[in-house]
């Protein structure tokens, strides 16, 4: 029987902007998205995908569904995966659900993901490159109930286990893990596939599934975000220059080394 | 060794491209000379026995050996022409008086083949010697068989035209003997020992056989005096012997030597027999092998890509893929991918290896040669061609057939070139070399998603931000709003001015570079030009996703591009990246985007022309010689290569040429997408020609080319040679600027 793997992808403002073009919103704890420059799907979202097809290239016999949660400009992150090669793609657009936190997302993403059951595997990326919490993951599979490994650098399917080699601060571990389960990849796990014309030709052409909060049983008002902002701005980096004075070099040293333990950087 | 001569100058080349008219020509002059010489001795009588010392019958031996000579010959261009049409249908018979032209200048003109100026010396003496050979015996049959012409002072001229052009011929294999096997010549590295080596023996066998029958004739007849068998029967005479300088020398020496009459006559019989089957059996190789090229390469100079823009080469404007819904295959993978002229081409390629000697690639230590890809495919389609087209005809599948791109043709090979079109501008039969690894490319981007990481990056890119420059913090306008805390206004482009200046994305997107946008514009603001500026609304023109093998992209980006050039009303552009000057003048035509577009290098010589820019000396980097370089795309693609030196002059600038220049400009390295695709070995490109432009003793790289400024700049920090010289690169433009207020200044003082 197939298996059916479910990629989480995200849409985020494209990480490349340049830092002078990025702008915040402080009164609205918002991000005010860089004019004329598009979003890009999340960068270790598309390297799930990524997993998932090279899962498929092993195996063959293997669904590819895409997941994804956001407004309509979402679809084109989704469109990109199913270029890729992946087979079906799933857009959760209710604008109750437009400020949701991680809390709120992994709550719709597991709804919609046991919608699309029966599944083997989920795939998110280790974090969305926009916000960098790296916990949707993590809480999809405490809501489903399954087995989570994180930041994967290679994910194959064996025997009816996931074998991961996960990233370590020093080197890398094998984990096996019962499927169904959540896995979370890493940038390790290499480069995306680039996308053949014919697969985007096709992809233009495939329908997404859209659907609402209610279409997966869920009603927004009991949806309650759990992080709560409070605060957005943009650090700003101040230099102060001081000059030690003195009358002689040893009496500049001094001074220097008493200001530096004042400062506790000796 | 003996030195390579190698031809720059443009004058130069012109003058020996008519020496391959005037060797033809000057026979013509000096003969009818001479034969006013003879014409006061009166030797009116003079003629030759044809089939003297042949048996009778031979006279129609001949004429039933060259017909099935000549079916021989023809089956040749045939197997091979259906071999041809494995490939797509494409229309090459438009403007047959522009092909005619054509084949005139480079065909029988031979244009191209002084650029080597020993193998093209060496060519066109085998050329006109053997043509003039070949007219000779078929007039000789036309006197022999219709109407007896030769005689008296024309048969004298002719004889010696004939002796002259067997001089010249043999003198041509000689040099070819000693490139072969004394020079070694590097470019003779595929040589084959049949079409190569046997050929020229066979050549030089045919030419000595040739001078000694005549000179047998000779000692035998017009040396003793002796009746011929002409009009009944008449005395041949020893003063008609030096008219035939080779034989009268030849005869003279046998006769001298002892040799009796009957040893000549049967050296003369048995060498006739045997130079008749060499001269056969060479007419017949004709339809075979290199020397095909007789046929093959004349039809491929008359069978060229004719460009409705006035592009220079064929890699120049890169052929559209029409419809994305109905193609079979995106780019080519297969044989039948490629067109049957591009077959064609391979076919005809004879090795001469003068592609390859040029190309930055191969120069560098890189895989690619252009003359190895095509011998590596017309070694494929001989060998398999056959086979799939027999499957074809039964409507078989065809199995196990080789991948030309990735296979046949190596992926490094393919992904090598810079697309700076160098091997088409050397080659003298016109081979297309650049829109082959394109269509390569192209499936392997399109069809397999094969390429270089650097290359899927900069694609995606591309595709994702509308330029090449990822991680870059400066935005379109960056440059723009700089420029207004200066106080200087740069105009908005709303279809009232004349000019739009198309920034490009290098220009507005790396520092080094948008120094150079500034200098533009003010000269700009300075001469009063009328013009405006995108801003934020330039996206890249497609070049790199075209050069890239991402077709998709590149119509998608142009497409774009055109559509907001037509809503605003652009009619003229001014580029300053020759890669998008490139792409506007020659691509968009294509997505019917028709806009008349300038190099900045052209405008700022036009305005310096008319005296609204006014250069001085610059005083600051007086004494210090500058080089300039040709970019590829604006010298060899775009035939423009006067401009910015005329640009140069005006400044009163000291400046030296690299042994490369004009159009034999040796690349920066960054063409053809590679601005951001990593090399894959050997030397960098642009490392190669730092040192060659340090090696001129300039200390200023004088360039036209944002990714030109790249490339150097980096080269100059890393080739020891030009890093202790402390080199400069600047544009042609920061040079006309500084010269410019240069010049205000002293104005004003």
């Amino acid at each position: 029987m197939a298996l059916h793997i479910i990629c989480c992808v995200k849409q985020v403002p494209d990480p490349e902007t340049p830092a002078s073009q990025f702008r915040v919103d402080e009164a609205a704890k918002k991000v005010i998205p860089a004019p004329g420059i598009a979003p890009v799907p999340s960068q270790f979202d598309t390297i799930g995908v990524e997993a998932a097809l090279r899962i498929r290239d092993a195996l063959g016999d293997v669904k590819i569904s895409v997941v994804s949660m956001g407004p309509d400009s979402f679809r084109d992150a989704i469109k990109h995966c199913l270029a890729m090669g992946a087979d079906d793609g799933y857009l959760i657009n209710d604008p109750a659900l437009h400020e949701a936190d991680h809390w709120v997302t992994a709550q719709v993403l597991a709804a919609a993901i046991q919608k699309l059951a029966p599944f083997d595997l989920v795939i998110t990326g280790r974090q969305a490159v926009d916000w960098d919490m790296g916990v949707v993951g993590p809480t999809l599979a405490e809501l489903l109930g399954i087995p989570c490994v994180t930041i994967a650098k290679d994910v194959k399917v064996q025997d009816g286990k996931v074998v991961v080699e996960r990233v370590l601060l020093d080197g890398f571990e094998t984990v096996e893990a019962p499927l169904p389960a959540v896995v979370t990849v890493s940038n390790e796990l290499g480069e995306p596939r680039y996308p053949q014309l014919r697969q985007i030709m096709m992809a233009a052409r495939k329908q997404v599934t859209v659907w609402t909060a209610a279409d997966l049983g869920l009603n927004p008002a009991q949806l309650q975000n759990r992080v709560n902002v409070e605060a957005l701005y943009i650090p700003e980096t101040k230099v102060e220059t001081e000059f030690i004075e003195g009358d002689t070099v040893e009496e500049k040293v001094d001074r220097l080394l008493q200001r530096l333990r004042e400062a506790k950087l000796i | 060794m003996a030195i390579e001569v190698k031809v720059r100058s443009p004058q130069l080349r012109l003058l020996l491209a008519g020496l391959s008219f005037f060797v033809a020509v000057a026979l013509v002059p000096l003969v009818a000379a001479l034969v006013v010489i003879a014409a006061s001795q009166g030797m009116g009588e003079a003629t030759r026995q044809v089939f003297f010392n042949i048996a009778k019958w031979a006279r129609i031996f001949v004429y039933a050996l060259t017909a099935a000579i000549l079916l021989v010959l023809a089956y040749g261009p045939l197997s091979r022409l259906r071999l041809w049409l494995i490939g797509k249908r494409e229309d090459r018979w438009d403007r047959p008086w522009e092909r005619a032209r054509f084949f005139l200048l480079y065909g029988i003109g031979q244009g191209r083949m002084p650029n080597d100026l020993y193998a093209g010396l060496m060519h066109l003496l085998i050329f006109w010697g053997w043509t003039f050979l070949f007219i000779g015996t078929v007039m000789l049959a036309f006197h022999d068989d219709f109407v007896e012409y030769l005689e008296g002072h024309v048969y004298l001229g002719y004889s010696l035209a004939l002796d002259l052009a067997g001089v010249a011929a043999t003198v041509g294999i000689l040099m070819a003997l000693y490139r072969r096997y004394l020079w070694k010549h590097p470019k003779m590295r595929l040589g084959s020992l049949w079409d190569d080596v046997a050929l020229l023996w066979l050549m030089l066998a045919i030419l000595l056989t040739g001078f000694v029958i005549e000179g047998m004739r000779v000692g035998m007849t017009e040396l003793q005096g002796a009746t011929i068998d002409v009009h009944g029967g008449i005395a041949s005479d020893p003063n008609w012997a030096p008219w035939s300088p080779i034989g009268f020398l030849i005869g003279k020496a046998a006769l001298e030597s002892g040799a009796s009459q009957g040893f000549m006559e049967l050296l003369h019989k048995s060498l006739w027999w045997l130079h008749l089957a060499m001269a056969t059996g060479w007419v017949a190789w004709v339809g075979y092998g290199k020397i095909s090229h007789i046929l093959l390469g004349s039809a491929n100079i008359f069978l060229r890509k004719l460009s409705p823009t006035g592009a220079a080469l064929a890699g120049t404007a890169l052929p559209p893929i029409a419809d994305f819904e109905t193609a079979e295959r995106f780019g080519a993978g297969y044989l039948r991918d490629f067109t049957w002229k591009q077959l064609m081409d391979v076919d005809v390629c004879v090795r001469c290896g003068r592609c390859e000697a040029h190309c930055p690639a191969y120069n560098t230590g890189k895989e690619l040669t252009p003359m190895g890809f095509l011998q590596d495919i017309k070694r494929y389609l001989t060998e398999a061609g056959p086979r799939l087209l027999a499957a074809r005809r039964k409507g078989e599948e065809v199995k196990e057939e080789r991948a030309i791109a990735g296979d046949v043709v190596s992926f490094n090979t393919i992904w090598d070139c810079v697309t700076c079109g160098a091997c088409e501008y050397q080659c003298p039969l016109f081979i297309e070399h650049i829109p082959k690894l394109m269509d390569m490319r192209r499936y392997l981007v399109m069809e397999q998603a094969s390429m270089p990481e650097t290359a899927q990056a900069t694609l995606m890119q591309l595709e994702q931000r509308g330029h090449p420059w990822r991680g870059t913090q400066l935005t379109r306008t960056t440059w723009i709003e700089e420029l207004a805390r200066e106080g200087v206004e740069v105009p908005m482009f709303d279809g009232s001015q004349e000019y739009l200046y198309w920034v490009g994305c290098t220009g507005a997107l790396q520092e080094r570079n948008v120094r150079v946008t500034k200098a533009i514009v003010r000269l700009l603001l300075q001469a009063g030009v009328s013009f405006g500026v995108l801003g934020a609304e330039e996206t890249c023109s497609g070049d790199p996703a075209r050069r890239l093998g991402n077709e998709y992209l590149f119509q998608m980006q142009a497409q774009q591009n055109i559509e907001t050039f037509k809503a605003k009303g652009v009619k003229k552009v001014i580029a300053n990246c020759p890669h998008c000057f490139n792409t506007i003048r020659h691509e968009y035509p294509q997505l019917d985007g028709r806009f008349e577009v300038v190099h900045h290098t052209q405008l700022f010589a036009q305005l310096v022309a008319e005296g609204r820019l006014e250069p001085r000396t610059i005083n600051e980097l007086w004494g210090f010689p500058v080089t300039y370089h040709d970019p590829c795309y604006l010298a060899r693609h775009n035939n423009i290569m006067g401009e910015p030196r005329q640009l140069l002059a005006a400044m009163d600038l000291e400046t030296v040429e690299m042994e490369r220049h004009r159009g034999h400009t040796f690349c920066c390295g960054a063409g053809g997408g590679h601005m951001w695709v990593e090399e894959s070995k050997g030397q960098r490109i642009n490392h190669v020609r730092t040192a060659e432009a340090a090696g001129t003793g300039a200390r200023v790289i004088a360039v036209a080319c944002p990714f030109c400024l790249q490339m150097f700049e980096e080269g100059v920090g890393s080739v020891p040679e030009a890093a202790r010289k402390g080199m400069q690169v600047l544009d042609v433009a920061e040079l006309l600027e500084r010269s410019v207020a240069y010049s205000r200044a002293a104005a004003t003082r």
